[in-house]
This record gives C-alpha cells, structure tokens and sequence, in this order.
C-alpha cells in the first residue's frame, strides 16, 4: 500500500514533473562578475552566495540554479556547471520569464 | 501394429508482461505514417537506452517473439532498430523481446529529419516522436502498477500537447542549456525543463527511466503551437565532444 501510495504520488507528479524549481536569489549583475569559470570554487560560491537548488549527477558533475529579481515578479536564471573536481566549468542566464 | 504419430508439443514463449507489445508498437508506426507531416523528410527508427545503471549495451540481441513465431531484429551501433511487419506475430500479439531485462532499458521513437546543423534537434521531429512513442507504450517508468496508471490517464495526444504531458526526451550528451531558434526568435529553456524538472529525489528517480540519463534528460515544449515544426532546439553540452580516435586500420 505504501508503494501504491507512492507510486500514485510519482504519477501525480509526473515522475519529472515540472513543479517551479527556485534556486536561492542572489544579483544578476553580482553573480555574473563574481563566478569565473575555471577559477571559482564550488566553495567559494557557498560562502559567497549560499546554499541554492542544485543537481549532483552520477559523472561528478553538478548544476547550481541561482535566481534574481527583474521586476514585475519576474527571475532571471543564472546557473553554474561546477565539475567533479569542484571548480566552476561552465555558467549560463537566461533572460527573466513572464509571472 | 501401425506406429502412433510423435505427439507435437507446442512451447509457447514465455513473456514478461512489461515488455514492449508488438501491436502496440505496430500502432506508433502507423501513427507516424499518419502523422509524417510533423517531420516529412525522417524515417523512423526505434532506439533502446540505459535504464540501470549495470546494463551493458554492446551486443544487445532483439526478436519478435510470438506464440509459434520469433523474427530476429537487426540493431545499428546506436542500438537503433527499424522493426519489421510480420502479419502472423501481430495475429499472435507478439512481444518484442531483447536479451536483456527487462527494466535495464527504456525505448524511444528516433525521428531525425537529416542534414540538421551539428548538436541540434526540431521541433516537429520531436512532435512526432512524442506521439509514436506513446503510442508505441515505449516509456518505461515502470514498476507495472506506475505503467498501468499511466496508460489508464494518458494517451498520445493527452502527452504530447500538454505542459504536463512530461514527456523525457534524451540528448546525446550530458546537457548544461538548450536553446529554442525559430527565425529571429531565440529562448532558453528554463532549468526546470532539464534533468526530468531538476526535483527527483533518488527514491524517486529509481521508478524513472531517466534514472541513469538524468544529465541527458529535457522536456522540449512540443505543446507550445508558437513555435513552429522547423524550430531548432539546440544543445550546450557540459562538455566538448571527445575528440575522435585515432584510429588505424588494419587490413587482415
């Protein structure tokens, strides 16, 4: 029954479905000046910006979403691909979305 | 005293009620004929992926197998396959079997309309592989009872043109951004439509069969009529391709 139960709620909830995810808020222009591909730690952007949403993958890999205020109740993204070996290899932002 | 005949035993195959029903499958072929203007110029393949994360994927062996028929499936490198039209194994409702188990791998319809920039999809490529896979029963979020109730609340065009149809499609490679082209308009998919929603908890993702391609894993929105069949979806990677091997032939 346990199981039923949880399957029921997997259904219900898409197994991957897409409830808003909400990375920790930090600013757009900050962000972007102070994460430095192939420089930033992993540790330094938990002291600087905090615990946020984030993906830890089987490769050793990890994904960090950031989000900042645009207005009108509006976010932008910022993510930041941090490799296995904890330094920041990539980042990304995506334009804020509509409400 | 005349000899009695051999007595004739037939051995009927024995099935494991989640593998993939040749009827079913049958079906999403017939839905992509119907449906080919969604993606006019690719054929249309089926392509086996890791489930577990154990399975081993060379010299994976495929079959038809019905009551009385089997009908070997030849399967490409990429462990892509075209499956054949065998009137008697549909009679038969015949299953397609591989050499593996059965949860060790999910399915999917592969429609790649050819001469595409490189680390690129479209759209209605992906419209259309939405609609035969469903159709075809290829998703494999299994345990049987998370199946049943899939099947009994969603059917292809429920999926395929809702925001919550959730249905996974798999990139090549590990993804870090997916970006939508069609003409001058240009967006980003959300990180919520990467990594099967980016909220899957590992007791969760072990009933996904996203479970060992998670970093592969994004919705496209095929439901959003805006953008167009001939849009690009384009893929940033997390890492660059590995360069080719150097490789030497040798003549035996």
């Amino acid at each position: 029954m346990k199981t039923a139960a949880l399957l029921l709620t997997l259904l219900l909830a898409g197994c991957a479905t897409g409830e808003a995810t909400l990375g920790t808020l930090a600013p757009a222009g900050r962000l972007a000046a102070s994460v430095v591909p192939g420089r930033t730690t992993k540790a330094e952007l938990l002291a600087t910006f905090g615990k946020t949403k984030s993906i830890v993958f089987d490769s050793g890999y990890e994904t960090w979403l950031y989000q900042s205020p645009a207005g009108g109740g509006r976010f932008s993204e910022f993510v930041v691909l941090i490799d296995p070996q904890g330094i920041v290899a990539k980042t990304r932002q995506r334009a804020p979305s509509t409400p | 005293m005349a000899q009695q005949p051999a007595a004739t035993v037939n051995v009927r195959t024995t099935r494991d009620p989640v593998d993939k029903s040749y009827r079913k499958m049958i079906a999403g072929m017939e839905r992509f004929a119907r449906e080919h203007a969604f993606a006019p110029d690719a054929p249309l393949r089926f392509q086996l992926l890791p489930r577990s994360p154990d399975v081993k994927m060379d010299g994976i062996k495929l079959r038809v197998a019905g009551d009385t028929v089997s009908v070997p499936v030849p399967i490409a490198p990429d462990n892509s396959f075209v499956l054949p039209r065998n009137e008697q194994a549909l009679r038969e409702d015949a299953a397609v079997l591989a050499n593996r188990k059965t949860v060790s791998m999910t399915w999917r319809a592969l429609i790649r309309t050819p001469g595409l920039p490189p680390d690129t999809r479209r759209l209605g490529d992906l419209r259309l592989e939405c609609r035969v896979g469903t159709e075809a029963g290829l998703v494999s979020n299994n345990s049987q009872m998370f199946a049943w109730l899939s099947n009994a609340l969603t059917s292809a065009d429920q999926v395929c043109n809702s925001p919550e149809g959730n249905y996974l499609f798999f990139a090549d490679r590990p993804l870090f951004g997916v970006r939508l082209r069609a003409g001058a308009r240009v967006e980003e998919l959300p990180f919520k439509m990467l990594y099967a929603g980016g909220n899957q908890t590992p007791e969760m993702l072990r009933f996904c069969d996203c479970q060992v391609l998670l970093d592969r894993t994004y919705y496209a929105p095929i439901w959003d009529k805006s953008w167009p069949d001939d849009t690009l979806v384009e893929f940033d990677y997390m890492t660059d391709a590995a360069p080719a091997a150097n490789v030497q032939e040798t003549v035996q």
